[in-house]
């Protein structure tokens, strides 16, 4: 049970900035998932915190202690590896009981025996007790390392990227079992992963990190619905977001938009059309994910754009159906079952009253409409 | 261009200290590939995908079976008489040599005008978008680029078969989403015959025609995408395909009034039988009872259905997934409506009936309806 505040974090090695001036506080009891893409510095902020790295500059503070100068196994942390790193002569049994027999957390073999079932029995790894490491699924070997890391009632538990070895099967399974098991955790958790899935299920809070730097820190909701910038809405959702320029036209009765080279001009829902004008952008991209576009295959009003068929590629219970409309490529979510000719012609209705619209020089998020709606966690 | 004809293919390795030693890695497998198709081979690892593809390609030798490229019996060619182009996952390019030269190789080992050499690099280049990186090394391009090169490599010679190995297992997300569209455009501009094997299923489900879905050596399927995801064979392949994977469990059969119901483990939970499957089953038995998340609904209060708990709620943006506790499994529906449940809510569950698999719980093989 702890909180824990980094300030002004960085860490350089050699030339290369691993975190630039990074800042976040983690409250009591919070699932906390550090999220980006490959070498984005996610397992350096982990093992800054577990004290395997210790920063350049900056604090990392547990419970509004400094902690910057002590040894890792005092710090109280718990950690627990992609590579789950069981003791291969060790059974489960003594792997889970392995920290509470180290010098520093030494308990009686009863409380041990007792504390070992209790773990497993939360993690359902309770019949696999004697067996050891090789004789057990990979799914089970992270149930054990997980379960090694919860017995000790640690203040801070740390994974990096759990579940990036398992099979997507498997994956789905595990991230499910690790939500439900987060109601009876209570203890503080940070969670690295570079899988958005992961990362909106789980998290209470997400920290969205790129290149050293944190880019948005906020609910699966906030990073999902407002992404502070293109790089962050780009992140999550498959198929990727739909980003491309739009033009502003200002007309007698307010500003309309005009895109992809189409003639109509598309009204603004009057929020959006607040803020655009307070922040006076005119250079703007119009963000839209393949949920909210609708196609037809047969001429329809004058607000359907014309395109073709680009690439149809079904994935299960859904495909995606990519778009050509004057060279820009239009990722859309269509039923598994559609059938349709590389090619040929297809017209899109964009919903626009869910457009995100980004400043197309800075890359910055600026509105959506009803957005309100979606930050104050109502939907 | 050409048909391709796998004729009762086997293979077993005679290394003395393979464990594959009595065993065939490559078990009585046919596959017929149409003019012009796109062929999947699907499995996961160890399953035999790679060593029929080196087969084809005569990289391997073939222990027993036949295989015939349009007329021609294939089994004692030369690998490079055999006119199939092929592409690795690890790209494989000569690193001295710029892309042009990369493209070119083959075409000049086989003394080819350089003027026509030029010509076609000139064709193929713009479909894989590689035009201008041609002065480029290897070293300065990205993996997505370097796979593309490999591939144009692969199809500059005309080959009758092109064959790709995992061609986008090396590569990140994003690039992974935009060569595999690529890729799509590609066989249909040159409409050449393509196998592709992989171990990811929605790579197959999206580029090929047909799957052909391997385990242990031996062909379990062979059909187009959705025959697949619809009417899966056995169980093997129903859990291997589809994203999030099909629900299946053991369920325990009852039997009230003459109407059977399929009851699930640790819950109040009870399904009518649909009458097509009474044949199969029978009061106290079980079955493998399967369902994919998207035919599992949330029933409007009307609705005929089981009251449930929510075990676990996530939102993962373009949907949401809603799990409950079945015994140690969990049944997962999914739902593209802006909804929100809590860790413990209770919703009534309903489960299209017309939807249902079911499996043999010995061999795992499909009951009822088959395609």
């Amino acid at each position: 049970m702890a909180c824990i505040e980094l300030t002004h974090i960085s860490k350089q090695f050699r030339k290369y900035f691993a975190l630039d001036d990074v800042s976040f506080q983690v409250n009591d009891k919070e699932f906390f998932v550090l999220f980006g893409p490959t070498g984005a510095g996610k397992t350096t902020v982990l093992k800054t915190i577990a004290g395997i790295e210790s920063p350049d500059e900056g604090n990392v503070k547990i419970d509004n202690e400094i902690v910057n100068l002590i040894e890792p196994a005092y710090r109280n942390v718990s950690m627990v590896f992609e590579n789950y790193a069981l003791y291969p002569h060790f059974s489960v049994y003594d792997n889970i009981a392995s920290p509470m027999r180290s010098p520093l957390h030494k308990t009686d073999e009863e409380t041990i025996h007792k504390e070992v079932h209790r773990t497993a029995a939360m993690l359902k790894i309770e019949h696999l007790l004697d067996r050891l490491p090789s004789q057990i699924s990979n799914g089970q070997k992270q149930r054990v390392a997980i379960g090694r890391c919860l017995v000790r009632k640690p203040n801070v538990f740390l994974m990096d990227e759990p579940l990036a070895h398992l099979d997507a099967k498997l994956r789905h399974f595990m991230r499910a079992e690790l939500k439900e098991m987060q109601a009876n955790f209570d203890t503080t958790t940070i969670y690295v992963t570079h899988d958005y899935l992961e990362a909106l299920s789980l998290g209470n809070r997400i920290a969205v990190i790129n290149r050293g730097q944190i880019e948005q820190i906020g609910t699966a909701n906030e990073v999902y619905y407002t992404p502070v910038n293109q790089f962050t809405a780009r992140l999550f959702g498959e198929p990727e977001i739909n980003i491309f320029g739009i033009e502003l036209i200002e007309c007698e009765n307010g500003p309309k938009i005009k895109m992809l080279n189409n003639e109509h001009f598309f009204d603004l829902e009057p929020d959006v059309v607040k803020v655009l004008s307070e922040q006076n952008v005119h250079d703007l991209n119009l963000g839209i994910r393949g949920t909210c576009i609708s196609y037809s295959f047969a001429k329809e009003e004058d607000n359907f754009f014309d395109g073709t068929v680009y690439s149809l590629e079904p994935i299960g219970n859904k495909s995606i159906l990519i778009v050509d409309i004057d060279g820009e490529r239009i990722r859309i979510i269509a039923p598994n079952d559609l059938h349709a000719e590389l090619d040929s012609p297809i017209f899109l209705k964009f919903d626009l009253k869910k457009a995100l619209f980004f400043d197309r020089t800075s890359e910055e998020f600026i509105i959506r409409h009803n957005q309100a709606h979606y930050i104050g966690g109502l939907i | 261009m050409a048909k391709l004809l796998l004729k009762k293919l086997y293979k077993r390795y005679s290394n003395k200290h393979s464990k594959l030693q009595n065993d065939f890695a490559v078990n009585d497998f046919s596959l017929e590939c149409n003019d012009g198709e796109f062929v999947g081979i699907l499995g996961p690892s160890g399953c035999g995908k790679t060593t029929t593809l080196r087969m084809i390609a005569g990289l391997e030798d073939i222990t027993a079976g036949d295989i015939f490229i349009g007329n021609t019996r294939i089994n004692d060619l030369h690998p490079k008489d055999r006119q199939i182009g092929l592409a690795f996952e690890d790209y494989a390019l000569y690193p001295p040599l710029n892309v042009y030269d990369n493209i070119a190789f083959n075409l000049r080992a086989k003394k080819v005008k350089e003027a026509d050499i030029l010509s076609e690099i000139k064709r193929i280049a713009p479909l894989l978008k590689v035009d201008d990186l041609l002065d480029s090394r290897p070293v300065s391009l990205s993996g997505g680029q370097k796979q593309r090169v490999n591939i144009a490599r692969a199809v500059i010679r005309k080959p009758k078969l092109l064959l790709l190995d995992e061609p986008l297992s090396h590569l990140d997300g994003k690039m992974r989403q935009v060569l595999r569209t690529e890729i799509k455009r590609l066989h249909k501009e040159i409409n050449c015959t393509t196998i592709i094997v992989t171990h990811d299923q929605l790579e197959a489900m999206s580029l090929a025609d047909r799957i052909a879905i391997m385990k242990d050596g031996k062909l379990q399927q062979y059909g187009t995408p959705l025959e697949i995801y619809n009417y899966p064979v056995n169980e093997f392949v129903a859990g291997f395909i589809g994203e999030p994977p099909m629900n299946i469990m053991t369920v325990t059969v009852s039997k009230t009034d003459g109407v059977f119901f399929f009851n699930f483990s640790g819950t109040d939970v009870s399904i009518p039988v649909p009458t097509q499957y009474y044949p199969h089953v029978q009061e106290g038995g079980t079955v493998r009872f399967g369902i994919r998340p998207s035919d599992v609904l949330i029933g409007q209060q009307s609705s005929m259905g089981s009251m449930v708990q929510v075990a676990v709620f996530e939102n993962l943006g373009e949907e949401c997934r809603i799990s409950i506790r079945v015994g140690d499994d969990y049944l997962t529906m999914t739902t593209s409506e802006e909804i929100r449940y809590r860790q413990g809510d209770v919703i009534k569950l309903v489960v299209k009936s017309d939807r249902i698999h079911l499996f043999n719980p010995v061999s795992g093989d499909r009951l009822g309806e088959k395609i």
